[in-house]
């Protein structure tokens, strides 16, 4: 019975991983990611996930302050931010936001503010999308260990 | 640490286990995450988010990391200027990465040295084959090495007093061979100091630091002068800096030739690309024109004297900012033209060097010479060698298998030179030694087989002991052999290690293997040099022992008087410490220094 469970929700697990990167929400980086948690770090996904969501959101707080700011001239500070973004997001297999970062990265080069504006919006947006999905698998993901019994997940 | 150690001596085979990577990224999520992956490498990962303090690490350690890791984009610092930084400072591989995939980005970094650049998202598969370019490093160092000497003979010859000032030092024998080395015990890396021949009052002098400004300025300099035209004096005259010597510059000027010289290399192998990105100087003439501009506003704002803005502005007038370009041209064409002198060695060379390294212990491979040069490679050998050596031995007698009997190698002809050194008047000892020697050389199936070596070995025996005089470099592998030896019937000076030393000596000698013997024996004759005879029957052991043996040429060559302050003083230093990691990069020089012979029978097997 319970391993019954464990595996109605593995497949639940699936189905939303398949869903991400049909959207392209998510790439085979994060399945990576996947391929190097192990015993002796049994929880490196949601640990690198989280530490990406500190970086994002402190660097969406960023770049929302420099355009902001009415004196705005500092594309190449934004360039850095958008940088380590565009890094970091490929790093985990996010996607659809690198792909943001890049339209954005161009908008700052051609000075575009308005452009810069409209990107930071979808970019807050995707953002805000990937988060919802990775928390709702790492959900399922802990249901899934407590209905196994197992504590670590097996990913092959 | 030590588990990836016991793996690397148990399997051979699996090289790139240990290998001490240091990954540089000021993003926090793509250091956590390439720790994991270089950790599921099997290397052994250090990170750190800042460059500053890298570079520091990096200086503070020199010779512990076999290979750096370095984002593009770093608020503290660029990770070109890293780059190039350490390209100048120790000459390790560097592979940059960066979210940025744009072509001028990967361009300016292998215009910088890199040997690599990875864009993000990096993979595991990415990693796994970083070991590559610690090999390939050393095999273009080596080959470098080759050529470098026509070249610095041709620099030495346009320096004119400056630099016959150092040839002549390099030339004074023992004497400046002991200064050398008195010197490199007081510093902490034996790199920087290896290059620090020129002047022997170089020891009384504080170590300079070379920041990145001063690193700048002194670049600024030197593209005033023209890299050719650039003396130490003029140049510390240009950068004017209170506290400076001729000495540091002098120095730090023969590094930067050496690095420009990697470089020029490095855009020679990437023929395929547009002359302007091979230009290696092509940032400095900016530098150049920056530095022009600088005085300029200097002089405008009165701040340098008017003797010195005259002599500045002579400098200016004088030599066009093109020069800078065209140096570095002429070095390229200087290698070219070496070239095919020794074309066919070098490659050879090359694909001999790759073949046994697969073979080795990670354990001896991951520290190859960092530089191994020409001229002064006796001495920058006996600095390294000796200075890392007594750890090696600590770590040997934790070490099982191949690694440890390596440093038992190592161990025995250290114990070897230091007893030779301890009494230097008791020759006659030594030469009561010999038979004893050649009698236990007997027993090896080298002796058998080839007749004549047994007879070379004695002679070699004694070459050893007038080498203290002569200085010759002839001296054949068996000497160092057979006193290693012999080394057995004298009590190494390590009491507390004296049964370890000589049960892993056993083991080593126990390791010769009679079949790979006889097919090698082929060769021994064809060549008739007795150089070959103490080659062994297993992969392993053959490198050691030809290093070992190499080493203890060198070190005979030298003045052993006076090598030894220099050894008893660091083991006394270093023993405590018992860090493996940093045990022994002077096992490595071997692997550059065996002769195609001996690789030829490797094949054998």
């Amino acid at each position: 019975m319970l391993v019954l469970g464990a595996e109605r929700l593995r497949l639940d697990m699936n189905r939303l991983l398949a869903l991400l990167f049909h959207q392209g929400v998510l790439d085979e980086q994060f399945l990576q990611l996947q391929q190097l948690q192990d015993e002796d770090s049994p929880n490196f996904v949601s640990e690198v996930v989280n530490i990406y969501f500190h970086e994002s959101e402190k660097l969406l707080r960023n770049l929302r302050a420099l355009l902001l700011d009415r004196e705005f001239s500092d594309y190449k500070k934004m360039g850095l931010h958008l940088n380590q973004f565009m890094g970091s997001s490929s790093s985990i297999g996010a996607k659809r936001i690198r792909n943001v970062c890049v339209a954005f990265r161009a908008a700052s080069e051609q000075n575009n503010r308005a452009g810069c504006l409209r990107a930071l919006e979808v970019l807050e947006h995707e953002y805000c999308y990937l988060k919802n999905k990775l928390h709702e698998l790492f959900q399922i993901e802990q249901q899934r260990m407590l209905a196994a019994g197992v504590r670590y997940p097996m990913h092959h | 640490m030590a588990s990836a150690y016991k793996e690397a001596a148990s399997v051979p085979e699996q090289f790139p286990v240990g290998l001490k990577v240091l990954v540089v990224d000021d993003d926090v999520l793509c250091l956590r995450i390439l720790e994991q992956m270089l950790r599921k490498c099997m290397y052994s990962v250090t990170t750190c988010s800042q460059a500053t303090v890298a570079l520091n690490l990096l200086r503070e350690r020199k010779g512990f990391f076999d290979i750096v890791l370095s984002d593009v984009h770093m608020p503290d610092m660029d990770g070109f200027k890293l780059l190039e930084l350490v390209g100048l400072e120790m000459d390790l591989p560097v592979i940059m990465m960066s979210g940025d995939d744009r072509t001028s980005l990967v361009l300016k970094g292998i215009k910088h040295g890199a040997c690599d650049y990875l864009i993000k998202p990096i993979r595991t598969e990415e990693l796994k084959n970083i070991w590559q370019h610690i090999v390939r490093k050393r095999c273009t160092v080596s080959k470098e090495h080759e050529l470098s000497g026509s070249l610095e003979d041709n620099d030495q010859q346009k320096q004119g007093n400056d630099e016959s000032e150092y040839a002549s030092c390099v030339n004074e024998g023992s004497d400046g061979m002991l200064r050398t080395l008195k010197k490199r015990k007081d510093s902490k890396d034996e790199e920087d100091t290896e290059l620090e021949n020129d002047d022997p009052s170089t020891s009384k002098k504080p170590r300079v630091v070379w920041s990145v400004e001063l690193h700048q300025q002194f670049v600024t300099a030197v593209n005033q002068l023209g890299i050719d035209k650039a003396v130490p004096k003029r140049i510390l005259e240009l950068m004017n800096v209170p506290g400076l010597t001729r000495e540091n510059v002098a120095s730090h000027l023969q590094k930067f030739r050496l690095y420009l010289k990697r470089l020029s290399g490095v855009s020679q192998t990437h023929g395929g690309l547009p002359g302007s990105y091979c230009a290696p100087l092509e940032p400095n003439p900016k530098m150049g024109t920056l530095g022009r501009f600088d005085i300029q506003a200097l002089a405008a704002s009165g701040q340098v004297p008017p003797q010195t803005l005259a002599a500045l502005h002579a400098e200016l007038f004088n030599r066009p900012t093109g020069t800078v370009v065209f140096p570095a041209m002429d070095q390229s064409a200087l290698l070219q033209a070496s070239m095919p002198v020794s074309k066919g060695t070098t490659i050879d060379q090359n694909v001999a060097y790759g073949q046994p390294l697969m073979k080795c212990t990670s354990n001896v491979l991951k520290h190859f010479p960092q530089n191994f040069t020409s001229a002064d490679s006796v001495h920058s050998g006996l600095g390294t060698w000796s200075a890392k050596s007594p750890v090696k031995i600590s770590a040997s007698d934790n070490l099982n298998g191949l690694g440890g009997q390596n440093g038992s190698g190592m161990m025995n002809v250290m114990h070897q030179q230091t007893q030779q050194i301890r009494r230097p008047h008791e020759q006659q000892q030594k030469q009561s030694t010999i038979p004893e020697t050649s009698r236990t050389i007997n027993v090896q199936p080298s002796c058998l087989v080839v007749p004549s070596p047994s007879s070379a070995n004695f002679q070699a025996g004694n070459s050893l002991v007038s080498a203290n005089q002569s200085r010759s470099l002839s001296g054949s592998s068996d000497i160092d052999y057979s006193l290693l030896l012999h080394q057995s019937h004298n009590p190494p000076l390590g009491t507390g290690r004296s049964q370890d030393t000589e049960l892993k000596h056993a083991s080593v000698i126990g390791g010769l293997s009679c079949d790979s013997y006889s097919s090698t024996s082929g060769h021994l004759q064809g060549q008739g040099m007795p150089k070959n005879t103490a080659f062994f029957g297993r992969a392993t052991p053959i490198p050691s022992h030809l290093y070992v043996d190499e080493t203890g040429t060198a070190i005979a060559n030298g003045n052993q008087d006076k090598m030894y302050g220099e050894i008893t003083g660091n083991r006394i230093k270093q023993e405590p410490s018992m860090n493996f990691s940093e045990n022994a990069r002077g096992g490595i020089p071997m692997l550059q220094r065996i002769s195609p012979n001996d690789l030829m029978s490797v094949f054998h097997e």
